[in-house]
């Protein structure tokens, strides 16, 4: 799962990044309306965090630009200026979600949660697919109810693709969505993970379609 | 205590309402009609008091010429040759010197004695009581009559030979004076009516004359109470210049409150951003410090919280003349609602009756609902009601109109209740950002005169209703 964060104060995008890295998300930021506006608009992610109050182009202008545009990907607002004119504003906008500042971080993590899962279509916050359960709140994977361990690429290979279950997922959207805009889009590794954590969860649950790309669960099976 | 009394009645005089302009024009103008009618009047009625006495003089001179030229044998009859001797006249050119005492009488004396050589025959024997004419020619003037009425009497002096006579005609007043007096009283009717007439005539000059001041008050007033942002400057030039001032006026009210609202933002921003770095950072942190800092950061948080929804309070007081319609700001709100909480599956049944304008800010209309309809949906089961409808309140004859928020949640118990309608209170002092932020739409309602009550609803949860001031229904 890959995140956006546009937030023009540097310790606090540092810290929103550190967060949700830590939460197992891959994580690109920005620290300017112009720029921010530009990698959401041209990579595709699963979510935004977005300051509304931005250097060079507002918060709520870089949102607007972002839906004319068709991009669709949910977006959560963050305001220090919290009164309801301002959080519908953000809302008409075309914001999914705002988070009042100051807020604890907790906060952040799991109205993103909710945004990714929502986005993919699902109501709760733990994925299922046969014998493997994703706990999104603890990051925590079980098979047939039995904890297992898993590195923090293997975590977000089976997190998107339990987000994405039923649908056949490319090699390059793999790698948009699991590695941050510097990775190396030609080299092999998503091969690599695929076969550990198939080694992991069970070989027979992602499926290799020749050419397309992968696919975990049959098509339409939660 | 004592002095706060007295400095409030002395900030505040007892307000004497000052006399209309136009009731000042209309006195001014009255007056001024009729002083000016009434010398008028008295010019005229002098005139032709003098001019009757001219006419009534020039009769009498008649008379005396008649009795001089019977007194003077100029012809002598026999000869036809011219003579002058003294002859007894026996003057009856008029019936009323026959008449005994009719008030018509001449005498004829000798100049310098008081003796009637000849009289008409209406003296009946009786003396009039000519003044004595001295060296003059001739004398007019007002004496008492032999029946002691009065009566204008002319003398003539002439010579026959070497004696001078004095001819005297006399004729009663009384009609003379009637007609005057009559003559008085048609002029002051006839000067009453124009006089009337002219103070309708300023009257209706200065309603239509100050009928622009009107339009600017109506206008002002409008502008005040939100029906139009700007005062119609179309006026004429005597005072479209303070049209243009107000509204230059209310444009620098709207600019200052603009600019505090701006200021609070922009402190909002400056504050809260560094304040979720360091709760964020003492919370990733372990140790007595962190925890130190973390608290301290809350207590930081909800401090700021507070002090800059007072401060936008403040600046929301000096607006001038806003308001807007209901339907959209919580259609918006609504809309906003169910996006935010879509997770819950809530159905917010939204019902109004009437077009609804609200005599203040937009942005605390949609503080105070946002407050309401966000604090029903973060507990509500299923369901959240949002009902609007006009009413007048009784008491202050004011348009109102209430919105009644009602949930289908837990809802508070009558403490709870009565603790968070309470003024410049928090229910979740020590908990930022998750509160029911109820004490701010009780400020805010105040602020507004209007109330904001809690009650069980019949959905089961809380049922939150405030009433609001407003343009009346459409």
């Amino acid at each position: 799962m890959r995140i956006l964060v546009v937030e023009d104060d540097t310790d606090l995008n540092r810290q929103l990044v550190t967060a949700l890295e830590e939460a197992g998300y891959v994580v690109d930021s920005a620290t300017d309306g112009e720029d921010g506006h530009f990698l959401g608009d041209t990579e595709p992610y699963d979510a935004v965090v977005l300051d509304l109050g931005l250097p060079t182009l507002d918060g709520l202008s870089v949102l607007e630009n972002w839906r004319r545009d068709g991009r669709t990907m949910p977006v959560l607002i963050l305001t220090a200026r919290d009164r309801w004119s301002d959080k519908v504003a953000g809302i008409d906008a075309g914001a999914d979600d705002y988070v009042a500042k100051p807020f604890h971080m907790e906060e952040v993590l799991a109205r993103v949660r909710a945004l990714v899962r929502r986005a993919a279509g699902h109501a709760s916050n733990e994925l299922t697919c046969g014998p493997v359960r994703l706990d999104l709140r603890a990051g925590r994977v079980t098979v047939d109810g039995t904890p297992i361990k898993l590195t923090s690429h293997e975590y977000r290979l089976l997190s998107y693709l339990l987000h994405h279950q039923g649908k056949v997922i490319s090699r390059t959207e793999l790698t948009e969505h699991l590695y941050d805009q510097d990775f190396d889009r030609d080299s092999n590794t998503v091969e690599v993970f695929v076969g550990r954590l198939r080694k992991k969860i069970g070989s027979d649950l992602i499926e290799t379609i020749r050419g397309l790309g992968y696919r975990l669960g049959a098509a339409g099976d939660e | 205590m004592t002095s706060d009394a007295a400095n409030g009645t002395a900030e505040q005089p007892a307000r004497r309402p000052q006399r209309s302009l136009a009731a000042r024009l209309v006195f001014v103008a009255a007056v001024w009609s009729a002083v000016a009618l009434a010398l008028a009047g008295v010019f005229l009625v002098g005139l032709y008091e003098r001019a009757s006495e001219r006419a009534f003089d020039a009769q009498l001179e008649i008379h005396i010429k008649a009795v001089i030229a019977e007194m003077l044998e100029t012809t002598d009859a026999a000869t036809a040759r011219v003579v002058s001797k003294l002859t007894a006249p026996t003057y009856r050119g008029d019936p009323r010197f026959s008449l005994p005492l009719s008030g018509w009488y001449w005498t004829v004396r000798r100049a310098g004695s008081d003796a009637i050589l000849y009289a008409s025959e209406s003296l009946v024997g009786d003396p009039l009581n000519a003044p004595p004419i001295g060296d003059e020619d001739s004398s007019a003037g007002f004496i008492a009559g032999p029946t002691g009425d009065e009566v204008r009497v002319l003398q003539q002096k002439i010579t026959v030979g070497e004696t001078a006579y004095v001819i005297a005609v006399a004729a009663a007043t009384a009609g003379f004076w009637a007609d005057i007096s009559e003559f008085g009283r048609m002029v002051a009717l006839t000067l009453c009516i124009v006089g009337l007439g002219l103070i309708l005539a300023i009257f209706l000059q200065v309603k239509v004359g100050l009928k622009p001041l009107a339009r600017l008050r109506a206008s002002l007033s409008a502008v005040r109470q939100g029906e139009a942002e700007r005062i119609d400057e179309t006026l004429p030039q005597e005072i479209a210049p303070l049209a243009v001032e107000l509204n230059a006026l209310i444009v620098s009210n709207k600019e200052i409150v603009e600019r505090a609202r701006t200021h609070v933002g922009n402190l909002a921003h400056g504050l809260k951003t560094p304040l979720s770095v360091i709760s964020n950072e003492a919370r990733a942190a372990n140790g007595p410090l962190a925890e130190k800092v973390s608290e301290q950061a809350t207590i930081m948080s909800t401090q700021i919280q507070h002090h800059l929804e007072r401060a936008r309070m403040a600046a929301q007081r000096r607006v001038i003349g806003v308001s807007c319609e209901t339907e959209p700001v919580l259609a918006r709100l609504i809309r906003a609602m169910e996006k935010i909480y879509r997770d819950k599956s809530l159905s917010i049944a939204f019902d109004q009756k009437g077009a609804i304008r609200f005599r203040g800010e937009s942005q605390d209309l949609e503080e105070m609902s946002g407050n309401l309809i966000d604090n029903a949906c973060k507990w509500a089961a299923a369901k959240v009601s949002v009902k609007v409808a006009p009413f007048s309140d009784p008491a202050s004859n004011r348009d109102m109109f209430a919105i009644v928020v009602e949930d289908d949640g837990p809802g508070l118990t009558p403490g709870e209740r009565a603790e968070a309608v309470k003024r410049g209170r928090r229910l979740d002092e020590t908990v930022p950002g998750t509160g029911l932020g109820l004490s701010i739409v009780a400020d805010l309602a105040a602020l507004y005169g209007g109330t904001f009550e809690l009650d069980g609803s019949a959905l089961g949860g809380l049922k939150a209703r405030l009433t609001l001031p407003s343009l009346g229904t459409e």
